[in-house]
């Protein structure tokens, strides 16, 4: 007998024994079991489908993976150090020591420039430690496991994985930089790739993004190689900090978060993410420093980036940069008409490319409908122009 | 029909039922996404010019709020903002015992804080020396070794009062009103900064009425300024057109004009 009768506890008594069922004349019998057969059937299909829509559902609609369990049996390998192993999350400072001892020899300011002491495993770890003659445990800083080889890796290792993603407030910073608007002087302006906002004789440096957003170096072309072959220069990316100095100078030991509160900027990441490498730009053409026929862009960052001084966190940060930002003067009456041109141009040729920002891999794409709005007309699909 | 296939039908009924609210709740779920993904916005520039003397400039690097609401509904935390008083950065640096050089520093650079620029190596010796300077800078070298992370570490060994005390305080203050805010109107105050020519933009707005407020006011010139102004923002609008103008003075144009006060005089 059936027993998935889910819905009616008095339905549940039809999964064992007599019921009166049992005693009816055939004939009555036999047309109850084909009414009830044919119900039966309909309710097990109903279950099944409910089961699996149920199951759908939660797994499409933010229903979560069970946590990954380790069984006790299960091999741990001792070459990988991880901070998301609950023993390895104490308080910072009883393995980094900040600043770490004889920073002097390779930084220009107190810094965590190595790995913690040997202590810092050995507390734990002292039978990985001593296991064979080379303990694999040793390969987490150390180059070569051998106990005449103190060479270790650069700290932090740039091959690993970050385990840490990194919290800033860009609100915050340029709240405490803010200015006063006492005096009407005359404060004329200069390319925002100078921290200083002024060109008197006596030029003042003001604290800005340039503190920690300068040129970058050209950077590396991404797996895929550049697209066009378009190599851009190192004039057209700003870099991130990759290391204390930019921070410290104010956070070291009163403001905090400070140095010693590691968690108030390193935050653990869910899981372990590849380092930043190539940058991504939909205008790959643009250049921060130098760009245009004038060979200046004149703004400050917060002209174009414009919602980065409400940004309270980095995490979904992005560069928010609109189309007007550059068509301020990059589609103006009288001085360039590069959108209009370019829109007007898709109209004649529907293949065309838009070069003058962007390479093909952006450039072949229907132009969005913000771009037809700075040329004032209704926008359009390339698939539409006959 | 027998009582057991009636049962029975009961059953595959109420599973029936069931599924279609399993499938309405998903329905639903998933056109709200749809929707919130799709839903038209609009935009405020805002262009925030001053005069001060005879000379008119675009106010920078001030923060304005959004709240949802109209100046009506929103009167309480405005009122609670215009109670608070005006506390100029001289007279607050002034009342926690900073020397005159360095009030004169900061004023040279219009500066709210110490770590609004660099402290050149003049402000630490010789004859415009700085005294809270000169001595965070010796204490910096005898703890760095180094004269140079010293006077680019300076900061370090300032007090909290004189690095950041001035913001502190304003900040606070600005912190209950924009919980009161808050609370009051059910919405999340947004906030932009000005940009150097006054210009800022507030992104990805539900359409409806604002007011668009300093909150705490702003010290322009020798007065303190304070906006508060309704808004409406429609939706589609991406503020290609003219942006929303704020002043301290009236004009055809200006869309928010300020209440300005006089400084109120400092006592210690």
């Amino acid at each position: 007998m059936n027993c998935l009768y889910i819905f009616s506890v008095r339905s549940l008594r039809l999964c064992g024994g007599i019921s009166r069922f049992d005693v009816l004349p055939p004939r009555r019998r036999e047309h109850r079991e084909n009414a009830e057969e044919k119900a039966k059937r309909l309710f097990l299909v109903l279950t099944v489908w409910l089961s699996t829509v149920v199951l759908l559902t939660t797994s499409s609609f933010g229903g979560q993976k069970p946590p990954v369990r380790r069984t006790a049996n299960a091999t741990i390998d001792y070459s990988k150090f991880s901070h998301s192993t609950k023993k390895h999350q104490g308080e910072c400072n009883s393995c980094h020591k900040i600043p770490t001892s004889g920073w002097q020899k390779t930084s220009s300011y107190p810094d965590i420039i190595d790995f913690p002491g040997h202590d810092a495993c050995v507390s734990c770890h002292r039978s990985q430690f001593f296991k064979g003659p080379r303990p694999v445990i040793c390969s987490v800083c150390h180059t070569k496991t051998s106990p005449r080889d103190a060479a270790r890796y650069a700290f932090r290792n740039p091959a690993s994985r970050l385990q840490f993603a990194i919290e800033f407030p860009h609100d915050r910073h340029q709240d405490v930089i803010a200015l006063l608007n006492r005096s009407s002087s005359t404060q004329s302006v200069r390319a925002f790739s100078h921290a200083s906002w002024f060109t008197d004789d006596k030029t003042q440096t003001y604290n800005n993004c340039a503190i920690c957003h300068t040129q970058r170096s050209v950077p590396a072309a991404p797996a895929s190689g550049w697209p066009d072959g378009f190599q851009p220069k190192s004039e057209t990316f700003k870099s991130v900090p990759s290391g204390h100095d930019s921070c410290f100078n104010c956070h070291w030991k009163a403001q905090q978060p400070i140095a010693t509160n590691c968690v108030g900027c390193h935050k653990l990441a869910p899981a372990p993410a590849l380092g930043f490498t190539a940058p991504i730009r939909i205008s790959l053409k643009f250049m921060h420093d130098g760009g245009g026929e004038k060979k200046v862009h004149i703004a400050e960052c917060t002209t174009c980036h414009i919602n980065i001084t409400k940004s309270a966190t980095l995490r979904g940060l992005k560069p928010d940069v609109p189309i007007t930002s550059c068509t301020e003067c990059h589609n103006r009456e009288g001085l360039r008409q590069d959108v209009t041109k370019e829109l007007a141009a898709i109209d004649k040729n529907k293949t065309f490319v838009c070069v003058y920002c962007h390479t093909s891999n952006v450039g072949s794409l229907d132009p969005p409908s913000s771009h037809y709005l700075i040329a004032e007309r209704p926008p359009l699909k390339r698939k539409e122009i006959k | 029909m027998t009582r057991r296939s009636t049962r029975l039908s009961i059953a595959a009924a109420s599973q029936l039922l069931l599924l279609t609210l399993v499938f309405s709740f998903t329905a639903s779920t998933s056109s709200q996404t749809q929707s919130s993904s799709t839903r038209p916005t609009g935009v405020l520039r805002l262009r925030v010019r001053v005069k001060i003397d005879e000379a008119t400039k675009g106010l920078s690097r001030k923060r304005f709020y959004l709240i949802k609401g109209t100046l009506e509904q929103n009167t309480p935390v405005l009122e609670a903002a215009k109670e608070r008083g005006v506390t100029s950065r001289d007279c607050f640096y002034s009342k926690i015992g900073a020397s005159q050089a360095l009030i004169d520093w900061l004023r040279a650079g219009d500066c709210e804080s110490i770590y609004c620029r660099e402290v050149d190596q003049e402000f630490i010796n010789g004859p415009k020396a700085v005294p809270e300077f000169a001595s965070a800078y010796a204490a910096g070298q005898k703890e760095f070794g180094t004269g140079d992370v010293g006077r680019k570490w300076l900061s370090t060994n300032l007090s909290a009062d004189l690095r950041d005390g001035f913001y502190q305080q304003r900040r606070t203050a600005l912190q209950l009103l924009i919980k009161q805010a808050e609370a009051l109107s059910g919405a999340q105050v947004l906030s932009v900064m000005t940009d150097r020519n006054g210009t800022a933009y507030f992104t990805d707005l539900e359409p409806g009425t604002y007011v668009l407020t300093n909150l705490l006011a702003t010290e322009v010139g020798q007065s303190a300024a304070s906006w508060n102004c309704e808004v409406q923002i429609k939706p589609g609008d991406i503020a290609t057109e003219k942006p929303y103008q704020v002043s301290n003075r009236k004009d055809k144009n200006v869309k928010c004009v300020a209440v300005e006060k006089p400084l109120p005089a400092c006592v210690k």
